[in-house]
């Protein structure tokens, strides 16, 4: 195990090293690229064979359950998809935009995405929160590199933005960590510092307001890092200014891993300080997220900047599942975290197809796609209803079961808020795609951009989408999986 | 340790009067090398061999030494060398430092009563603070990686006098992310100069709704 987990790591940042090195050909680089993510893919396959859902893998610094390899998962399914489409986006852009004029650029490309994605997975795999705190940070920094890759004036905006915001956030995270050592050090000395597993196992000896006091801090920094308002100014700015495919990762990855550090803290603290302060807390912050989403939607020019909002909605659900913290409800906020990551990512994806056939990212400039390039309208479409949490797509079902909980708990009030919000959404973001889809075409397209070596990897997420909906209780690993994670995160950890 | 503090609040209140990038950043030298003794101090007189010693040595390094001979030399790719905000920022920045530090005393007794260092405690909330006052009131890219650096520094020094420091393991996390964050504002200010032909943040407000 300790040596899968080494290779899985070892060999992203091999290949990173080798990209930015400029020995090799786009082209080598471009099949390297495919190779090394399906390699840790199959490593990660081969992990999966040898711990089953209920087990735990458990060393000084690397610690593994149902809940990590649930959000482990996610990220590694994107990594893979992303690693297959990169060849025919960078291509594209290669072929109209900024990455021509200097010659290395795809190879810095590469380097930065796959450190990116391995502090990730870094993150994913920790035992100890100051070193998820540490790997959280890095994230920050490295997708800062990717998010300002294209160097334009509004790139390096979105980027300062990004970092500073992020940075300050994530210090006070900082702050909330220390916080709780000094409340480890006072209730059961020195032993075992910070690591998750002791503290679970401990989190009722923590001296209340202390603990109260350091989650307070926690849940500001991560939840700016999540994306939470009113610390989410720099969300649509970074989203809609990366490369399009690093706006994927960033909405369906960085956002996942950053709340799996949260749900990580919130196990710690939940015996001590009750779920009454959290769900308070944690009601205010999401419902102000998805109300604040609500009128930029419908207001949207930018394609991209739609999509962070969605993304900012979809957060807002997720955090409303937590805070209800029942079984059903946190099982539905792990499900939507992988439904909402794989239909984010095709939709970014789709967004940035369409951005290089019309060379705008403003959709009302934007008509007739269906006549023109009916490929991707079709898959716009389509991630959009999966998105809007249409059956049969996954994020239905997810969804349903966290409203479901809200009137299920007795919260009539805000359960139906939230279907008068989520209803806002649907029209906002239906009026825009069906703008672009439809009507005469004003300004004419390149082409239909989305080919076989593209188009193929979309589908099987989209399906992917509708099978972890309406086929879950059909795939007995997964389906085990999801009921341990949430059985984790709700009942807490006895060893 | 009392006289340390006295000494870093001074510089702290410093930093809010300095308009010059160049004299901004040997303050921010100063207030880490005052962050790196007071380690050393504490590290010391726990006394058990390298390993109390060695985050104070790796403030040394990475605060007093790198971080600053980075900043100096981006400060030397500029062609103005002084804040644009008005004059009169100072002064509202210094009475808000002034009061943030008030309001630390009073967290640090309302939070934490009793607690051994209160002094430490409440200035290293109060550097916190002024960090953030930094980074909301000045324009400048420079100063804002100042105030972020000052913020950064008050952490520390709040760990420090709370728990004598992280496990070893976690501290050299944070001092190498603290290294990378530097690093890359300093070749995000760069590119700002490029791009903008100034490091004036208050141009960045393109990106709207």
């Amino acid at each position: 195990m300790q040596t899968l987990i080494y290779g899985m790591l070892g060999l992203p940042f091999v290949f990173a090293l080798i990209a930015i090195s400029g020995f090799f050909s786009n082209r080598a680089l471009h099949i390297l690229n495919r190779i090394i993510a399906t390699i840790v893919g199959g490593i990660f396959v081969e992990m999966l064979m040898q711990i089953s859902p209920g087990e735990v893998f458990n060393s000084e610094y690397f610690y593994l359950d149902a809940l990590s390899i649930w959000v482990l998962l996610i990220v590694i399914v994107l990594y893979v998809a992303s690693a297959w489409v990169s060849k025919s986006y960078l291509v594209r852009e290669h072929k109209m935009g900024y990455l021509s004029r200097t010659p290395k650029l795809i190879g810095r490309y590469y380097a930065l995405y796959h450190m990116f994605v391995l502090t990730m997975m870094l993150v994913l795999l920790l035992k100890n929160l100051g070193l998820m705190w540490v790997g959280i940070e890095a994230t920050t920094l490295i997708s800062a590199l990717l998010v300002s890759f294209k160097f334009t004036r509004s790139a390096l905006e979105a980027t300062w933005k990004y970092i500073m915001v992020c940075t300050v956030g994530i210090c006070l995270a900082l702050l909330g960590t220390m916080i709780l050592y000094y409340a480890q050090l006072t209730a059961t000395g020195t032993e075992k510092a910070l690591s998750w597993l002791w503290l679970s196992q401990h989190g009722d000896l923590l001296n209340p307001s202390l603990t109260k006091l350091a989650f307070l801090f926690i849940f500001i920094g991560y939840g700016t890092k999540v994306g939470l308002a009113p610390m989410h100014t720099w969300l649509p700015d970074a989203y809609s200014e990366a490369p399009s495919l690093i706006s994927g990762l960033l909405s369906g990855a960085l956002c996942t891993c950053s709340l799996y550090v949260l749900i990580r803290n919130l196990i710690i603290v939940i015996p001590t300080i009750g779920t009454a302060f959290i769900m308070d807390l944690f009601f205010v912050f999401a419902f102000l997220t998805i109300a604040i989403a609500v009128p930029f939607v419908v207001v949207q020019r930018d394609i991209k900047r739609l999509l962070a909002y969605s993304s900012m909605e979809n957060i807002g659900i997720m955090i409303v599942g937590l805070g209800i913290f029942s079984s059903i409800s946190v099982g539905a906020t792990l499900l939507h975290m992988f439904n909402h990551a794989l239909i984010k990512f095709v939709l970014f994806y789709i967004a940035g197809t369409v951005i290089q056939e019309y060379q705008t990212k403003n959709m009302m400039r934007i008509h007739g796609m269906v006549q023109e390039a009916p490929h991707t309208a079709t898959f716009l479409l389509m991630g959009m209803f999966a998105i809007l949490g249409m059956p049969p797509f996954g994020l239905f079902f997810s969804k349903f079961n966290i409203i479901f909980s809200l009137f299920k708990n007795g919260q009539y009030l805000l359960g139906s808020l939230m279907i008068f919000l989520l209803a806002g959404i649907l029209i906002g973001i239906l009026y825009h795609v069906m703008r672009m889809l439809c009507g005469r075409a004003k300004r004419k397209a390149y082409a239909d951009l989305l080919d076989h070596t593209d188009t193929p990897f979309l589908a099987v997420l989209l399906i992917g989408s509708i099978a972890l909906g309406m086929g879950l209780e059909r795939i007995p690993y997964l389906n085990s999986l999801l009921l341990e994670a949430s059985q984790i995160v709700v009942g807490g950890v006895h060893l | 340790m009392e006289q340390l503090v006295m000494v870093l609040l001074f510089v702290a209140f410093l930093q809010n009067r300095i308009m010059d990038l160049r004299k901004a950043v040997a303050c921010l030298c100063l207030q880490s090398a005052i962050i790196a003794g007071a380690c050393l101090i504490s590290g010391l007189a726990n006394g058990n061999g390298l390993h109390s010693v060695l985050p104070g040595l790796l403030t040394i390094l990475v605060k007093v030494c790198l971080i600053p001979y980075a900043l100096f030399r981006l400060v030397g790719k500029l062609t103005d060398e002084r804040e644009l905000v008005a004059d009169i920022n100072t002064n509202y920045s210094t009475a808000l430092s002034a009061f943030f530090l008030m309001l630390s005393y009073v967290l640090v007794d309302k939070m934490l009563p009793g607690i051994g260092d209160r002094d430490i405690m409440a200035s290293s909330m109060g550097l916190i603070l002024i960090g953030l006052v930094l980074i909301v009131m000045r324009s400048r890219a420079i100063m804002q990686i100042i105030g972020l650096m000052t913020m950064e520094n008050g952490i520390y020094l709040l760990g420090l006098a709370m728990t004598e420091g992280l496990p070893t393991v976690i501290e050299l996390g944070i001092f190498f992310d603290v290294l990378v964050a530097v690093l890359v504002l300093v070749i995000l200010t760069n590119r700002l100069n490029v791009s903008f032909m100034t490091t004036d943040t208050n141009v960045l407000r393109r990106l709207k709704g």
